[in-house]
């Protein structure tokens, strides 16, 4: 490369670099050759530039020697075009300028690598840990949870602002390519700024970006992950957040939790129908206690339907303004027992759930039939083991409990097959939503 | 108007709709639910019944939980009753768990009142499975009495003409859909139960014969139970046998019966009973060897053969069908005419009555 190509080059960089406080431009001489250096201290690795760079620098004195190791470092990839380089810089690549040509050198700092425990996908027995904040990281974890030659990672950026890294993970010999194919589709048309972590894309998925129901899993445990890449799913790591997404997902991997294979058979086959049967009593049962109280209270038997009457006697408000109200309490308390520190926590579900529900009760604002049904509601809920599809059914019991309301039990019967209409209209990348049967890893 | 966007509109609509819940909406506490329904004849005045509804007063307490109130009028037809009943009440009066209903035995003995038992079925909010009986002295005395052991209000008739209390085979209980069903059909006819008002319980022992329009005839407790044995619908029960000086009870536990109708050419039609006794030895006057049970068990065949053949030639004699035998014969001839055949074979017919009892045990170790 030309003398004066390299100086201009290296003037339009500095020049498009913004001489932050962070940011390093610096010569180092001996007395037979000078390099220089550009980078952003804050995300290079200081201590690699001291050893990997300086170090030989000053150790080695004949000139081309050095220019042999640069140009033999696993860390030094050659000058593509201005743009790359710009590209990199801001990702903690250090800028060499040697002897008429330049280098990149990677001197990437990688923070937050390490491992957390689970907090959401908790299980009793089995792997405790889940990813960390750092992709080589989470790719490293992955990689000794599945160690097959077959599996292939491809890396791409997402976020016209953020530029994040996104790796794309995948057994080459159980994946679906044509799965595969409309994923890469899907996150080169993503059009967003900031793009922080996976969960971002179940929305984004959406044409109108609002999506009710997530057709895609986010986990945040390696284990998780190596099954489903073995079940020839596909995995999207996203640098930076601590979870990762598979795709494609049906609503059976919704209902699966990780415990499932480290259980015995008829234990699993039993916490799945608690989850089945949690799943419906959170969808329906505020409705059903609507219609049935309302409209066909020949529903219950004697005992239960007066004793509901008798419970019911002192509540100013028609049922569904009961239950909304108690529903209401419940959001609001489930809400805020996310934001609340943890020490507290607890005090105040102690407060809100028990003092709260005895004295509406005692007020005369809700039944007593009423509490039962709203905390049933509430733990069945989070029966469900993955938290984006337990907070979509918060969601859709309210449709179904305002159909009911309107309608009666058919309501609550027409409500549901609505749901089930939407859930069977939905597919994840080409993979029916309601499929029951797990994609099983292909035959070879 | 562009006043609001198209989601305000959505929204505006939805808050309306809710504020319009139609009158099919009515809060269960808004409702005064009828447990019991009481029929009878008025005593003076032009009209002719005496329609009582029993209403469970709901309390918010856990204690008092079977308080009632008895709301009566004087009408000509039940539906007329009802509206005039509905004007008294502040609630809306609600029939879905109307599972008793009594008439009185004036009702039922006399001819004309079969509109009265069509009502029930006509109506769609009383359930089907409703049980229906005969009361006496009327059917408002029944409907007053309060058991001490009752919790909620008609909760005693409820379990002991269900059999989800106690069980007895004394007792024969009637759905209101299967009345209607065997006031209707040819070769079946309605049984109900006696339900007697005393203090604080009842009695309930007794079962009316009807035919096709009112209560031609009683059966007393011990023919109920050999009834109840022939339906195949209890089976823990105790059978008295004599046999000489000593008399034994046997506790059954396991009654069955078969029957079938011979109509052999030539000859007189017959049907043949066979019913299988098993129990154990629950009493007895006098000391009864295990080897000397076979003995029993004779003595046992030859008096339940002779009960049971005594029940149903009266039941015969009266031309009732409570059991059903011409709903059988129906099911086996095919011919056009077989209810007519029926007819004139069922009041020459004999029976012939086959017992088999077993005795497990005398109950003792000896």
């Amino acid at each position: 490369m030309a003398t004066n190509q390299v100086q201009s080059i290296k003037d339009s960089l500095k020049n498009k670099i913004w001489p932050a406080e962070d940011v390093v431009f610096k010569e180092f001489h001996t007395k037979e050759k000078y390099i220089e250096a550009l980078y952003i201290k804050t995300i290079s690795d200081e201590t690699i530039i001291q050893d990997k760079l300086l170090k030989p620098f000053f150790e080695i004195l004949s000139p081309d020697l050095f220019l042999d190791y640069l140009q033999s470092s696993p860390l030094v990839i050659p000058f593509e075009s201005e743009q790359k380089t710009l590209d990199e810089v801001i990702k903690g690549t250090a800028i060499l300028f040697y002897q008429n040509a330049i280098y990149l050198f990677d001197s990437k700092v990688d923070r937050n690598n390490s491992v957390l425990d689970t907090t959401v996908e908790t299980t009793i027995q089995g792997p405790q840990s889940g990813f960390s904040e750092s992709l080589p990281t989470n790719l490293g974890l992955i990689r000794k949870r599945y160690p097959q030659t077959s599996l292939n990672v491809e890396s791409t950026t997402v976020g016209t602002v953020s530029k994040t890294d996104v790796m794309i993970l995948h057994d080459t010999r159980r994946a679906d390519t044509d799965t595969l194919t409309r994923i890469k589709q899907f996150l080169a048309s993503i059009d967003v700024h900031m793009f922080q972590t996976g969960e971002q894309l179940l929305d984004i998925i959406k044409k109108s970006n609002r999506a009710l129901v997530p057709v895609m899993l986010v986990t945040e445990r390696p284990d998780r992950v190596a099954v489903n890449l073995a079940a020839g799913k596909i995995i999207i790591l996203v640098s930076g957040s601590p979870f990762a997404v598979v795709l494609p997902t049906v609503m059976k991997d919704f209902m699966s939790s990780m415990e499932d294979i480290y259980q015995t058979y008829w234990v699993t086959k039993f916490l799945q129908i608690l989850r089945y049967i949690g799943f419906l009593t959170s969808l329906v049962l505020p409705g059903i206690y609507v219609a049935v109280t309302s409209y066909n209270p020949e529903l219950f038997r004697v005992q239960l339907a007066l004793s509901i009457a008798g419970s019911r006697m002192s509540v100013p408000y028609p049922s569904f303004i009961e239950v909304l109200l108690m529903l209401f309490m419940m959001e609001m308390l489930t809400e805020a027992s996310i934001r609340l520190p943890k020490a507290i926590g607890p005090t105040a579900t102690t407060v809100g759930g028990l003092i709260l529900g005895q004295a509406a009760t005692e007020a005369g604002l809700v039944s007593n039939i009423m509490i039962i049904i709203t905390s049933s509601v509430a733990i069945s809920n989070f029966v469900i083991p993955i938290n984006a599809f337990s907070f979509t059914l918060r969601i859709m019991k309210y449709f179904v409990l305002a159909l009911g309301t309107l309608f009666g039990l058919v309501g609550v019967v027409l409500g549901f097959f609505i749901l089930i209409a939407y859930m069977v209209k939905l597919d994840s990348f080409g993979e029916p939503f309601l499929t029951l049967i797990q994609s099983k890893p292909r035959k070879e | 108007m562009k006043m609001f966007s198209k989601w305000g509109w959505m929204v505006i609509i939805l808050v309306f709709v809710f504020l319009l819940n139609g009158c099919g909406f009515k809060d269960i506490d808004k409702r005064f639910f009828v447990v019991s329904i009481g029929v009878d004849l008025a005593k003076d005045g032009p009209k002719k019944y005496l329609v009582s509804l029993k209403f469970a007063v709901p309390s918010p307490s856990k204690d008092k939980t079977n308080e009632f109130a008895i709301v009566s009028e004087k009408a000509d037809s039940m539906s007329e009753a009802v509206r005039i009943i509905k004007t008294k009440v502040d609630k809306e009066v609600d029939f879905s768990h109307a599972k008793v209903i009594v008439l009185s035995e004036q009702v039922v003995k006399e001819k004309g009142n079969a509109g009265i038992f069509y009502w029930f079925a006509r109506r769609r909010d009383i359930q089907g499975i409703a049980w229906t009986a005969i009361a006496k002295p009327s059917a408002l005395a029944v409907l007053k009495v309060k058991p001490k052991s009752e919790n909620l209000p008609s909760n005693a008739l409820i379990l002991s003409l269900g059999k989800d209390g106690s069980e007895t085979p004394y007792v024969i209980s009637e759905f209101i859909f299967d009345m209607k069903y065997k006031l209707i059909e040819k070769g079946i006819d309605p049984i109900l139960p006696i339900i007697e008002a005393e203090k604080d319980l009842f009695e309930i022992n007794k079962v009316g014969l009807f035919n096709k329009s009112h209560m031609v005839m009683k059966l007393g407790p011990e023919e109920t139970k050999i009834l109840n044995y022939l339906r195949k619908r209890e089976e823990k029960s105790a059978v008295k046998v004599k046999k000489g000086n000593t008399t034994i009870v046997i506790d059954t536990h396991k009654v069955k019966t078969k029957y079938k109708i011979y109509t052999p050419k030539g000859k007189a039609p017959y049907i043949k009973v066979k019913v299988s006794v098993e129990g154990t030895m629950e009493e007895a006057t006098r000391r009864v060897p295990n080897e000397k049970l076979s003995d029993y068990e004779k003595a046992a065949e030859k008096s339940l053969n002779r009960e049971i053949e005594k029940v149903l030639v009266k039941i015969q004699k009266a031309n009732l069908d409570p059991i059903g035998f011409g709903l059988r014969y129906r099911s086996r001839h095919f011919n056009n005419d077989d209810w007519e055949e029926w007819k004139w074979i069922y009041p020459a017919i004999t029976f012939k009555v086959h017992t088999k009892v077993q005795i497990a045990d005398t109950g003792l170790i000896e």
